[in-house]
């Protein structure tokens, strides 16, 4: 199963995350799930961006919040709108909202 | 004359929620509602703290109005201190969150305010907790 993954909360500990399992796991960023991609707690990144094998973060979302697409972790790719369409409709076959 | 000090605590993420908008908003009502006054009435007093995550409410450069047509948090934040309103942003959060003065929304020169935020400890926001008659916590 190739699973997209939403996450749009900035929190310390997902456990639902932790326990999933697919061929592909994809994290999709968005609203206040972009300081994941961003912010490093004690210097520390997100431990969200461990847990897919690919991460994108929505730049729109990015943007509205003062955070600098260039700035991100280098493994997130970051897309628009139009990239996330794609992504549903090409990269991945069912998706959740965490 | 005599005034009433309000204390706004915002904790909240921007825009997943109104929280830290309705904390801005009925900060700047507080402060300009003076104008309505009349001399004996009693003042009002208020004073914006961000902690803990919401202390991303203050980051610089957010483009909400151009990728949703919504005002921004920045928007409101630097009108707050247009209008005189002291903006605390505490100490500790903004280092746990590897963040500095740099990112931050630390004047409105370019709209022409004088105020400027101020980073602090959060002991001494604990002090204008109590200094204040009323606590909001958003």
């Amino acid at each position: 199963m190739k699973l997209g993954v939403f996450v749009n909360q900035y929190t310390k500990q997902n456990d639902t995350l932790d326990r999933l399992k697919a061929d592909k796991v994809g994290i999709i960023l968005v609203q206040n799930g972009v300081y994941n991609a961003t912010i490093k707690e004690k210097g520390v990144k997100s431990s969200v961006l461990d847990k897919g094998t690919e991460v994108y973060a929505l730049s729109e979302d990015l943007q509205s919040r003062g955070l600098d697409p260039s700035g991100i972790d280098s493994k997130v790719k970051v897309v628009d709108y139009g990239g996330l369409v794609d992504l549903v409709f090409n990269d991945y076959e069912k998706f959740i909202w965490l | 004359m005599a005034s009433k000090k309000f204390l706004f605590m915002v904790d909240k993420l921007p825009y997943k929620a109104e929280s830290s908008r309705l904390a801005l908003t009925h900060a700047i009502a507080s402060q300009t509602v003076d104008i309505h006054l009349d001399e004996d009435d009693e003042m009002e007093e208020p004073v914006i703290a961000f902690v803990g995550d919401g202390v991303l409410n203050c980051m610089k450069g957010q483009k909400a109005l151009e990728c949703y047509g919504v005002t921004s948090l920045e928007m409101h934040i630097k009108n707050a201190l247009l209008t005189d309103i002291k903006v605390l942003i505490c100490k500790e959060d903004v280092e746990r969150l590897g963040l500095s003065e740099d990112n931050l929304i630390m004047d409105a020169e370019d709209i022409g305010a004088d105020m400027q935020s101020e980073i602090v400890p959060f002991d001494d926001i604990l002090q204008q907790m109590e200094k204040s008659n009323h606590i909001l916590y958003f």
